[in-house]
């Protein structure tokens, strides 16, 4: 029983595993052949390493100095992005098998069956189990073939898959708790970045030790699977296992509550108990924005918080790296301004900075993107077009909803980040111009997967995902990758005006200004064109 | 503002394609004002594409297809004010009430949700059909799901419903409420387009009945036309009746015995024909029964029953 169910959710994933494992392949071959080609003899390393080591702000997105071998730097550079990817992997994997099926009534079929209600969920854990072995296979493959030593690489493979199996754990009894799979999935993302943060802290706060040039990160690191990945030290002289077994242990205790809470709730029901709503609408549920915006909100304000979270600290940090620069040699000064980018580091880092806001909000458009589709696989786009609603008004209401949402957002982060950075002497006008111009870059990304939902429906989620993770790679991690610079110029992220750096060119702003409205104009009229589609 | 002989719904040679699957194949439906119009077909045959079709969900792949003379497709939110429909599937938003859905769906097809006549009809029909409207909709059974939709179609008046399949999941006194709610529709001056494989319902309710089969309407006219194109059946003790007198009626088809009792079909034009040959014979036990719309009905399906043919 559970090894029929077992193959059957395999052979349903087997498109998904396959390309999340060359995802995996390809990063961690591409990351080593970055440091190999830009970070190639042990003193430029070491030379960057100094840098790297006393801006907090920096180790915030990367990781922990832990020494100056190629290794030692693929662990510091590539380490927590990764972890990420297979986090979001393992807490994607584990809803769509659990809650979202629920949701949709399969859980019922299977269980009225012989099967009953522990095999389909055993069936899922080692699905996630296995997913996470050939995550941690996939990498360590990707490092070797990049020339790293094989222990490392192995260690390094492992601490990721480990964090993966973690976060099944916390996804599964996520999914337990919450009655639907978008918040499930909402939450469970949440903890990822969270863990990321963490960990972040951890690097951000540590002790630096010059002479070894390695860096002791604060208890923080600990609090995060993540920071347990880091603390194996893979390729260092002081690698070890140990850390693994705090995320096996993490992660057989949450799927043992996990299961204790299955065993005690009707299938179909959260634990959270079902609210009553109101028995007539408010005034404000009127209309097609009325409607995406009621249906939006809980994620809308999600989002707004995250990106404003996120600005609080960046401004914060902002001010750390003042007081430091203030004491620091100058030496050090000199090294941070030549890889600040022609700037000054500080400049470079709220052009970062904004970048990281940008991608928040651009999450805002492309799930708002992607809400077409889920509304109209739904039933939900038939229903409101079944009225005296038209279709522009309806696809409309959502886009500028999510348009919407997403320049509030930035708005709001670009008033933290620039109070909070500029009340330590780093300047508000910097902070807050570098953030409120990602918004043609991000209405981009609006423009596009609202495009694909017109063209090619069934496609949307998917792109929807791709799209935000290129961005994201292209964006934040394109120039740490080495790409070359066509690649780079993909990511909607490279046109923004560089505000916060000297001479910045506000030309490609307005392109893509105009490129997004172009792209949501032919969306809008291409939909008008073709059927709906609703069910998968 | 409409002639009102013109029908509400006509198509001609309606295709719909999707690939290289015919759903619709050269439909033609003609509903005329104030009809109660039963739209019959088994799963597949094409009913729910007709009705994508013109609520302006789908686009005709050719033919044509008019809704108060106007364009489904074109001028679907034009044409959605006067029109009030329950789906085959009613999809809700999960984290929504019930009774938020019903006063948002009115408020979408422009209704006024203050005015008293909304606000009363609202409350009898949360009444009549026993309803929870503060529920969320995540936690509905597919009855409850269908009763929302019902709720909104009908506490805001249209001109045309267009019911797809509106009772499947409803109990057998909910139904009742949906006739009921159907019966005023239709005394309101409302023309109905019911499509159904419920054929006690249609029966109870349509005045005019199409049919549908692999995308084409077959047959269509009021329940009396179409038994016109049927045969009665007729059955009466043997009680002693040779072989040899009963072969000699005319007009019989399907002559069998069964348990003492004889029985055969006649097309339903030669009954009266039939009637003095009987009379003559002095037969017992006489039962006579005019063809059933589940015999019309497998007709047109009839590969499972006997063929008509004799």
């Amino acid at each position: 029983m559970f090894g029929t169910l077992l193959r059957f959710r395999l052979r349903r994933d087997r498109t998904q595993l396959t390309v999340w494992a060359v995802v995996h392949f390809l990063v961690a071959y591409m990351v080593v052949a970055a440091v190999n080609t830009t970070y190639g003899t042990p003193a430029e390393r070491a030379a960057t390493v100094k840098v790297l080591m006393v801006t907090p702000a920096i180790l915030l997105f990367r990781g922990t100095p832990q020494g100056t071998s190629a290794g030692d730097f693929m662990a510091l550079l590539g380490l927590t992005f990764m972890a990420v990817l297979v986090a979001f992997q393992s807490t994607f994997l584990v809803v769509r098998h659990t809650r979202a099926e629920e949701a949709t009534g399969q859980t019922e079929t299977v269980a009225a069956t012989a099967a009953g209600r522990w095999a389909p969920s055993f069936a899922v854990i080692a699905l996630g189990v296995i997913a996470n072995v050939i995550a941690m296979i996939a990498v360590a493959i990707g490092c070797l073939a990049g020339g790293l030593p094989a222990g490392g690489s192995w260690l390094f493979g492992a601490g990721l898959g480990m964090v993966g199996l973690t976060f099944v754990g916390v996804a599964f009894l996520l999914a337990q708790l919450f009655p639907a799979s978008r918040s499930a999935n909402g939450w469970s993302a949440t903890l990822v970045l969270v863990a990321y943060v963490v960990r972040g802290l951890g690097d951000a706060t540590g002790t630096p030790h010059l002479d070894t040039l390695t860096l002791t990160p604060t208890a923080w690191i600990w609090a995060s699977p993540i920071g347990w990945a880091q603390r194996t030290l893979p390729w260092s002289g002081y690698s070890r296992g140990w850390p693994l077994l705090l995320g096996v242990a993490s992660f057989l205790i949450l799927t043992a509550v996990a299961l204790l809470i299955q065993d005690r709730r009707d299938v179909g029901a959260g634990i959270l108990a079902e609210r009553r709503g109101r028995p007539t609408a408010s005034a404000a549920l009127a209309g097609a924005v009325g409607l995406a915006l009621r249906l939006q909100r809980g994620v809308l304000t999600g989002w707004v918080l995250a990106v404003v979270a996120g600005a609080l600290l960046l401004g914060s940090l902002a001010g750390v790296m003042v007081d430091q620069l203030q004491t620091a040699g100058s030496g050090v000064t000199n090294a941070l301004e030549e890889i600040g980018g022609g700037g000054s580091m500080l400049q470079a880092f709220a052009n970062i900075g904004a970048i990281f806001s940008g991608l928040l909000a651009s999450a805002i458009c492309v799930q708002g993107a992607m809400r077409l589709r889920q509304e109209e696989a739904a039933g939900g786009l038939d229903a409101v077009l079944s009225t005296a609603t038209a279709r522009t008004r309806w696809m409309l209401s959502f886009v500028v909803v999510a348009a919407v949402g997403a320049v509030v957002s930035l708005v709001l982060g670009g008033v933290v980040a620039g109070a909070v950075a500029g009340s330590a002497g780093g300047g508000f006008a910097t902070w807050f111009w570098a953030i409120v111009w990602e918004t043609p870059a991000v209405l981009v990304f609006l423009g596009v997967v609202a495009l694909v939902f017109a063209v090619l429906p069934q496609a949307t989620v998917g792109v929807g995902w791709a799209v935000f993770g290129l961005g994201a790679i292209l964006g934040l991690f394109g120039p740490l990758f080495g790409l070359p610079q066509w690649a780079r110029d993909l990511a909607p992220f490279a046109h923004t005006p560089a505000v916060a750096l000297p001479h910045p060119n506000f030309t490609g702003g307005w392109v893509m200004a105009v490129i997004a409205v172009a792209l949501i104009g032919a969306s809008v009229y291409l939909f008008r064109l073709r059927d709906t589609r609703p069910g998968a | 503002m409409t002639d009102n002989s013109a029908p509400v719904i006509e198509t001609r040679g309606l295709v719909k394609h999707f690939g290289s699957v015919h759903a619709l194949d050269g439909l033609d439906l003609t509903v005329h004002p104030g009809e109660v119009h039963g739209y019959l077909g088994p799963n597949g045959a094409g009913k729910s594409t007709t009705i994508r079709v013109l609520l302006g969900l789908a686009r005709a792949s050719g033919g044509e297809a008019r809704v108060f003379g106007r364009d489904p497709w074109r001028e679907a939110s034009v044409l959605h004010r006067r029109i009030s429909t329950i789906p085959g599937d009613v999809a809700l938003w999960p984290n929504l009430s019930g009774g938020e859905t019903i006063d948002l769906l009115v408020r979408l097809r422009g209704g006024d949700t203050t005015s008293v006549a909304y606000t009363t009809a609202r409350a009898d029909l949360i009444d009549e059909f026993q309803f929870d409207p503060s529920k969320k909709a995540r936690s509905y059974s597919k009855g409850n799901r269908q009763k929302v939709a019902l709720i909104a179609a009908f506490a805001h008046p249209a001109e045309l419903y267009i019911f797809d399949e509106p009772t499947s999941g409803l109990d057998p006194l909910m139904e009742s409420v949906f006739t009921r709610q159907v019966g005023r529709a239709a005394e309101a001056g409302g023309t109905v387009l019911l499509s159904s494989h419920i054929l006690s319902e249609v029966e109870k309710l349509c005045t005019r009945i199409s049919i549908v089969r692999a995308g084409c309407v077959v047959e269509s006219g009021t329940l009396t036309e179409l038994r016109h194109l049927t045969r009665t059946s007729f059955s009466f003790e043997r009680d002693g009746l040779t072989d040899a007198r009963l072969r000699a009626l005319p007009g019989v088809h399907d002559l069998a015995e069964a348990s003492g009792r004889v029985s055969f079909t006649v097309d339903s034009d030669q009954v009266a024909g039939i009637l003095p040959e009987l009379g003559a014979l002095g037969v017992q036990g006489l039962q006579v029964a005019p063809p059933s719309l589940e015999e019309l009905f497998l007709r047109h399906y009839g590969d499972v029953v006997a063929p008509v043919e004799a």
